[in-house]
């Protein structure tokens, strides 16, 4: 079995002998049924409740004292991504082999030789998949894990794992792009039959409706189009609105499909935003080693969100000389820390490594000096950011959220919050602590404000004044993040 | 145009509750219908979809600024200069580690004829709104902001308006319980202070008992006693006293931010 999410850490690839590498908390975190799992998990995963832990290139395996009164002969296959335990749970992979997993993830499991049994099970595992598609071989573009939003996590990036074959690279690659033809077509026609049986169809009121889509589309490595669709799941129902949200959300996924299907005839910018929309894998190798966007980068804002089991961060830049956004991505598993080494408010002479397509996306690359503290950024009135935001809409459709720094005032229009100038405004979101400092900032009159547009209004992120820049973007959980 | 698309998409949305196995998707404008008429399949439900793609793509491109809003009534000017923003950190690190201390850092505010400025206004509201002498203290801090601020955001309005509070309580610090052999340390000079406080954890006179009149003591002692204070609880080595060397520390600093010579 390789999981849906695909971690596959240590690959052989022609005879490039593997490295052993231990997966990240989120690609554990990936594997797991649920959060809940990972939590019940999270007591075992030490090691006063383990003997005859070990790890080598392929397996991991440990004797767990769960609540029975034999202990548990647990094995993970981290390579091929497996697992046995002899516990009596149905849940796969079960709370046993999560532990060991976390535990060898902390450092806790230590080199060793391969026990009989795990020896007898990995030879098993190699005969039932040597008819089928041959382990390894696959070195397909992939990210180091958290690369980016939507990424599949779990993935290692190959690029520290010597040079692949280019044959193997090829066809590995033609085999993913099949792979993804195939989920975007499923994904149309699964598309077509909710237009056929109509949104008040009790199915999409349930989460399996979507999970099934979700994993579907996981398996066919579109890894960002299945968490827009487990996004999607939370619309429903969730506001008077509802059924207008979720169809357009439809809709744009039903653009990205098509799009995606037609990759090869696509003008080279958007095809490369349609495959990075899509959920194809880059890797940060690949990235870096393009030309750098070197720039004064403004530090903008910053906002957090958590997706699922991850919180993301997004540091928005705008380059002093080019005028141009960039963002950087930062990602969380439980009690893993953030990005902050970007400070909002402040400007960084760097390279930025911009991913294909011209994207917003982007990797830090070198800072040639220090941060300089507080700035003075170029904001635009209502209409020149609608604009602006209207034409990067334009070319990506899908975009979800794109930065602008304005100019405004908060003010109420039809008893809610609104930026406002004497051209027009926008609805305001955020929580009341961002609102009533962006408010008492404004003390009623015209503020710089960097702002983070979504289709149902503007987040304010960082309200830039005089002598300091206050960084109200939203935040993530102190208790999830261990350093936000 | 925006009229059009919306009228599509209103139109969209009723057929998408129905589905179109029971109603045949809307006849919709130029160009929209010419997009439609290029899907690749003919039945109701490619058409509807792509029709639903297209119209969304549209007016999500086209979206247009709503009507512009009246500006608020700002408040009464307030002249005095705002605190810096070392001197906000140190309130959040204060209001995280110590909040005994963040009584005196508003009245220090004050008396330094220093403003709130608006980031930790909120939040102080935020924090105080059921607190009547301590948010008394945060308006005479803030200044008419305060008061206005409140009449915009409901949730920082206070929670029992008609408490009504002495003067003398919104002004002085509250007084915080030390025992007589720790309150004459009060009035001691800098290098006994700290020889005391020092010695009375090398001697194992003080311990984890002692740790609430200890930061007490801390919070009310003459400032210029802090910084020699913290360097003799560092060189203890004793955990408590680590962390109240840090107190006094974080204290000192609370005071050359807010501009106090100490």
């Amino acid at each position: 079995m390789t999981h849906p999410s695909g971690p596959v850490v240590s690959q052989r690839l022609g005879n490039v002998r593997p490295v052993q590498q231990a997966w990240t908390i989120e690609q554990v975190a990936a594997v797991a049924p649920s959060p809940r799992s990972v939590a019940a998990a999270e007591p075992l995963a030490v090691a006063t409740r383990w003997a005859s832990v070990g790890a080598d290139d392929r397996a991991l395996w440990g004797r767990c004292q769960g609540s029975g009164a034999e202990p548990y002969d647990t094995v993970v296959d981290h390579v091929e991504v497996a697992w046995r335990c002899t516990c009596p749970s149905r849940k796969l992979p079960c709370k046993h082999a999560l532990a060991l997993l976390l535990l060898w993830v902390r450092g806790g499991v230590a080199p060793g030789t391969r026990p009989e049994s795990v020896q007898a099970w990995i030879d098993a595992r190699d005969r039932r998949s040597a008819g089928g598609r041959g382990r390894g071989g696959e070195a397909e573009p992939t990210p180091t894990p958290g690369a980016e939003p939507d990424a599949e996590p779990g993935r290692a990036d190959p690029s520290d794992q010597g040079e692949p074959d280019r044959g193997d690279l090829d066809r590995a690659r033609d085999e993913r792009v099949a792979r993804m033809m195939e989920g975007l077509t499923q994904l149309d026609r699964w598309l077509e039959d909710r237009m056929r049986t109509g949104l008040a169809d009790p199915a999409l009121a349930r989460y399996a409706t979507w999970d099934e889509l979700a994993a579907r589309l996981v398996d066919a490595r579109a890894g960002a189009l299945a968490n827009r669709v487990r996004r999607l799941a939370g619309l429903v129902g969730a506001g008077p609105d509802w059924h207008s949200e979720v169809l357009a959300e439809l809709g744009f996924l039903h653009l990205i499909a098509q799009a995606g299907r037609r990759l090869p005839t696509l003008p080279g910018p958007l095809a490369d935003a349609v495959a990075t929309a899509s959920g194809w894998q880059v890797r940060q190798a690949d990235v870096l080693a393009g030309v750098p966007d070197t720039d004064d980068w403004f530090v903008a804002g910053r906002s957090d969100v958590r997706e699922d089991r991850i919180e993301v961060r997004r540091i928005w830049l705008r380059g002093e000389r080019s005028g141009r956004w960039a963002m950087l991505l930062s990602f969380a598993a439980y009690q893993q820390s953030l990005d902050d080494s970007f400070v909002v408010g402040t400007v960084v002479h760097a390279d930025l490594h911009r991913y294909p397509g011209g994207s917003l996306r982007a990797l830090a690359g070198r800072r040639y000096a220090d941060p300089l503290p507080f700035h003075t950024p170029t904001a635009l009135g209502v209409a020149e950011a609608c604009d602006a935001i209207g034409t990067a809409v334009a070319q990506e459709p899908w975009l979800e959220r794109y930065p602008a720094t304005m100019r405004v005032m908060p003010s109420v229009l039809d008893g809610r919050w609104v930026v406002t100038d004497r051209q027009g405004s926008l609805p305001l979101l955020g929580d009341d602590r961002a609102i009533a400092t962006l408010v008492a900032a404004s003390a009623g009159s015209l503020v710089d404000v960097t702002v983070e547009w979504t289709p149902r209004g503007v987040q304010p992120l960082t309200v830039h004044l005089a002598d300091r820049a206050l960084d109200i973007g939203p935040r993530a959980d102190p208790t999830f993040v261990s350093a936000a | 145009m925006t009229a059009d698309l919306d009228a599509d998409w209103r139109e969209l949305v009723t057929v998408a509750l129905l589905g179109t196995d029971r109603r045949p998707p809307p006849e919709t404008s130029d160009p929209i219908a010419e997009v439609v008429d290029d899907a690749v399949r003919p039945d109701d439900a490619a058409r509807m979809l792509a029709a639903v793609g297209a119209v969304a793509a549209a007016r999500r491109a086209a979206f247009v600024p709503g009507p512009p809003a009246a500006p608020l009534q700002p408040p009464t000017d307030d002249e005095r200069p705002l605190c810096s923003p070392a001197a906000v950190q140190c309130w959040r690190e204060i209001v995280a580690e110590w909040p005994v201390l963040e009584d005196e850092w508003v009245l220090t505010v004050v008396e330094q004829g220093l403003r709130v400025p608006p980031d930790a206004l909120a939040e102080l509201l935020f924090r105080h709104r059921g607190d009547a002498v301590r948010r008394t203290r945060v308006a005479l801090a803030a200044g008419p902001a305060a008061g206005w601020l409140a009449d915009q955001i409901d949730r920082l309005a206070p929670s029992n308006s008609s408490t009504s509070v002495s003067a003398e309580r919104v002004t002085s610090l509250p007084d915080l319980p030390l025992p007589p052999e720790l309150a004459e340390l009060r009035s001691v000079d800098a290098h006994t202070f700290a020889s005391r406080l020092a010695q009375g954890f090398t001697s194992s006179a003080f311990g984890p008992a002692h740790k609430a009149v200890l930061v007490n003591l801390l919070a009310r002692c003459r400032p210029a006693v802090l910084l020699d204070a913290a360097e003799a609880l560092d060189r203890t080595g004793v955990g408590l006293a680590l962390a109240l060397g840090d107190l006094a520390r974080l204290r000192h600093r609370m005071m050359t931010t807010l501009g106090v010579t100490v």
